[in-house]
């Protein structure tokens, strides 16, 4: 009887609404927060500091959204490059590419972040750290003075100085190097027998790149690069480690100074969510217009269809003369061009050929000399480090031992890079079974289950980690009336926060299996949990290995955000040796990054050796 | 199944072990316990920090010891930031933060205050022989922290000398080392923040820099309290009162920051105009 009123959709509705009726009494009337709440920091003027604290959290949106812009171009640039040099012929080029690619998505962005601007410049000679720290652009600098009325004083205000550059290359980097296995991924796929056309149709290499393989690859690969532009949206919250005011600065900024982290931190995640939204919204918008052959869409789908096509048209409508006359003049060289060549023609074709073989063997050789040159310089400065000095440190890094009987501490001690691994093991352990009920309730057809679980993982997903670590550190307290360690606050929150990412895994898992299983097994009078139990679960779970891993993988990277909060992980630890040596700045950080490269590539090397072992072509080849 | 029960309530009880007490008001929890739990920084030198033993020293810390000896308590060292020094105090995760504090008034509005212990002022710190006087700064960058008084008062200092760019030559970052390294690098001209701060780090490569100008604010230190809670208000603003008295508080300025250390500091006149 219950069971089949849950079923019915109003009874679920009326309980959602009275779960949350419920929710929002208790939370707003009946429960002791200690705390009283404020809004108004948010839109007046605040009397101490005569500042608008609201204004500042919009600016702080403006560099959040500038930052992210320009980093996701060039991190697509990046991105195509070394994903091309991924599949290239010419070894030194993929070897590069490999290199770069391994090394930017294996260590964690903070670090790199903090080498950028506290290390390298320091390997830089004296006469380039001034022209690098002198770096000063602002809009005004791109537009002609007639039009410089244009740019509304805000605008006008804000200053690109080396701290924007620095978050820039960090970023840029760092997403350059995802995107890159992205695009090769989607190169890859490209079926064997279309490029083999394509070449004996006569087609030359730049041509087949540009006509065939590109325009087929991007359309494979746009859901994962949109994600890859989302993640640059919320990493763009790290560069207020290098003094850049974006939106999780001015978070900061308002909270310190009006010791309003509450009313601080909702505003900042609300417009952190409105971004995400935002930018999904394009993304989804790109890829239904671009989908072909599926003609089935969801309600969201079929509303952004009827705000895209107009848009779309509109722009066709308006490129159509330009189109029309580009074609025709495309015809006329065509027609110009004839059928077959003159004597002289087809000399002058084979010398430009010769000269373009040519051409490419210098640059290839060009190339070659700057990769030694590189890699001399490199060898050199390693050459040159204090060893003595990661000698001597290198335990710490490792372990970390405070001394003994300090309240402070944790598990006896432990910090550094033991510390970061033992956060990770927590977190990853502790985010399976919450993922797994999250995705699971995704795909129920319950919305008693789905709808919390949606609301889960997309506010979760829509913020950065950052955030999800100062809601965790300052609302447990709040709520529980406990305090946790640092530690705790910061394994919850990266264990919360991975929930939500393996949710996402565990969902698309699910739904890969065909319904007919599911149809099968339920009318073989199976209950729901042992459906999942044995007959999805268990194919499901074994395709999504490498996206798990690669889940683990992040979040061991993500320990180094908990140095926010004093935790004494590697990252934090690689900041207070480097504190009180004070000039080794390159070797600590190095050393650092060193440390997490190791430990991400192992498992990164497992992970591609478990999906050889667990792939199906493989095993049956066993049979 | 029932192992994962198990699993489930071994984790709650180790997540409530770690814990700490419960909030309460602070003085009657001070007596029940003979606590005293104090938050104190870890990298401001000389205030209190990490040495290269790895204890944590510094006058904060030597402070807060004789504190908790004079109400009668075990001190219980707390790790705070300029962060989290104020939210742990509202939070009662600590009764007493001694953190290079400004006591401000809006400040005031979430915590309370203990008589001044401590008298700083606002320096600039550069490089050594390049810069005389706060004008030589209009127009050069400099180095604060985020969120703190030092940020404000410095763009402040700027707008009055005439500096029409001082918001975007401030740069804030999360950590007093950050700063450091920052001027070391030579991406700031200064840094600017509490002189002791500034003496503290300098210190650490004697003879580079120097500080520059006059005091441009007044910072008086005050241990934070949790608000209304006058008993332990009282209590902490007596055992100031008497370390001055019987001449404790000078041995422990004197260990930190008189002529002999390499943070030497003479005191001022406000801080002997105590009661």
């Amino acid at each position: 009887m219950t069971r089949l009123l849950l079923e019915k959709r109003w009874v679920q509705l009326g309980l959602l609404l009275t779960l949350l009726a419920s929710a929002v009494y208790y939370w707003g009337w009946v429960f002791d927060f200690g705390y009283t709440f404020d809004w108004s920091v948010l839109f007046t003027v605040n009397k101490t500091y005569g500042e608008h604290y609201g204004l500042l959290l919009l600016m702080g949106v403006c560099w959040t959204v500038v930052i992210s812009l320009v980093s996701a171009v060039a991190a697509l640039g990046l991105g195509i490059c070394f994903g091309l040099g991924r599949v290239s012929q010419f070894r030194p080029v993929f070897w590069l590419s490999t290199a770069y690619v391994e090394f930017f998505r294996n260590t964690p962005l903070l670090v790199q972040l903090l080498f950028w601007y506290f290390a390298f410049p320091m390997a830089l000679p004296e006469g380039a750290r001034e022209v690098v720290f002198g770096f000063q652009v602002t809009f005004a600098t791109f537009l002609p003075t007639w039009l410089e009325w244009m740019l509304p004083a805000w605008l006008a205000d804000m200053h690109f100085g080396f701290e924007f550059m620095t978050a820039v290359i960090g970023l840029s980097a760092y997403t350059g190097a995802f995107m890159a296995e992205v695009i090769r991924a989607g190169l890859q796929s490209i079926p064997k027998g279309l490029l083999e056309a394509a070449y004996s149709s006569g087609l030359t290499y730049p041509q087949v790149l540009r006509k065939i393989i590109l325009p087929v690859a991007f359309r494979a690969i746009i859901p994962p690069l949109g994600s890859e532009f989302l993640n640059n949206m919320k990493n763009s919250s790290l560069a207020m480690f290098v003094g850049v005011a974006e939106l999780a600065w001015s978070s900061q900024q308002v909270e310190s100074m009006t010791f309003r982290g509450f009313e601080a931190a909702t505003a900042a995640s609300a417009l952190y969510l409105t971004l995400s939204l935002v930018i999904s919204a394009v993304l989804n918008a790109v890829n239904v217009k671009l989908r072909v052959g599926q003609t089935t869409c969801t309600p969201g789908e079929r509303l952004l269809r009827r705000v895209v096509d107009p848009l779309c048209a509109g722009c066709e409508l308006a490129t159509r003369p330009a189109r029309r006359l580009l074609e025709r003049a495309a015809a006329h060289r065509r027609a110009a061009r004839g059928m077959t060549y003159s004597p002289a023609r087809a000399a002058l074709n084979s010398a430009a050929a010769r000269t373009w073989g040519l051409l490419v063997l210098a640059a290839k050789a060009a190339f070659l000399a700057a990769l030694a040159f590189v890699l001399y310089s490199a060898a050199r400065g390693l050459w040159n480090f204090n060893w003595a000095v990661i000698a001597d440190n290198f335990r710490t890094m490792l372990i970390w031992r405070l001394p003994t009987d300090d309240p402070s501490e944790i598990m006896g001690g432990t910090g550094g890079l033991a510390m970061a691994i033992l956060m990770a093991v927590i977190a990853i352990t502790a985010s399976f079974p919450l993922g797994l009920l999250a995705g699971l309730g995704r795909t129920s057809s319950n919305l008693l289950l789905r709808v919390p679980s949606t609301l889960y993982i997309e506010i979760i997903r829509g913020n950065p980690l950052i955030m999800v670590i100062f809601w965790v550190y300052f609302f447990i307290p709040v709520l529980t009336g406990t305090f946790l360690h640092v530690f705790w606050s910061a394994t919850i929150a990266l264990t919360v926060f991975t929930g939500a990412y393996l949710a996402e895994i565990v969902r698309a898992g699910v739904q890969n299996i065909p319904p007919g299983q599911f149809e099968a097994a339920f009318s073989t009078g199976l209950s729901y949990y042992r459906v999942m139990r044995h007959i999805i679960l268990p194919q499901a779970l074994k395709q999504m290995i490498p996206p798990i891993v690669g889940q683990f993988i992040a979040i061991f990277k993500d320990t180094s955000l908990a140095y926010v909060l004093g935790v004494m992980e590697l990252t934090n630890v690689t900041m207070v040796l480097n504190n009180r040596l004070m000039i080794y700045p390159i070797e600590m950080y190095t050393t650092a990054a060193f440390l997490y490269f190791v430990c991400c590539y192992a498992m990164s090397t497992y992970a591609r050796r478990l999906e050889l072992r667990l792939s199906p072509e493989r095993q049956s080849l066993h049979m | 199944m029932k192992l994962s029960k198990i699993v489930a309530l071994a984790c709650l009880a180790a997540l409530m072990t770690a814990s700490a007490a419960l909030a309460g008001p602070a003085w009657d929890n001070i007596e029940k316990t003979k606590v005293l739990r104090v938050g104190l920084m870890t990298d401001s030198i000389p205030g209190a920090f990490y040495n290269d033993k790895k204890e944590w020293v510094g006058m904060d810390v030597d402070m807060a010891e004789e504190l908790a000896k004079r109400l009668g308590c075990t001190l219980e060292r707390v790790a705070v930031n300029n962060k989290t020094r104020i939210a742990f105090v509202q939070q009662g995760r600590i009764d007493v933060s001694i953190a290079n504090m400004t006591h401000k008034r809006e400040r005031d509005k979430s915590i309370d205050f203990s008589i001044t212990y401590f008298f700083d002022g606002q320096k600039l710190l550069a490089k050594k022989g390049q810069f005389t006087k706060w004008e030589d700064f209009v127009g050069k960058k400099i180095a604060t922290m985020q969120g703190t008084t030092s940020e404000i008062n410095i763009k402040n200092l700027l707008k009055e000398l005439g500096d029409a760019d001082a918001d975007k030559n401030v740069i804030s970052f999360q950590k007093e080392s950050e700063c450091y390294q920052a001027l070391k690098m030579g991406r700031v001209a200064a840094w600017t923040t509490d002189s002791t701060i500034l003496l503290g780090y300098a210190a650490q490569d004697p003879g580079q820099f120097e500080l520059v100008g006059d005091f441009f604010s007044n910072e008086p230190y005050g241990m934070g309290l949790p608000e209304d809670d006058s008993k332990l208000r009282d209590a902490v603003n007596f055992a100031i009162q008497d370390m001055w008295a019987d001449g404790t508080y000078m041995q422990i300025y004197n260990k930190w920051y008189g002529p002999d250390t390499p943070y030497a500091f003479p005191m001022t006149e406000q801080i002997e105009m105590w009661p």
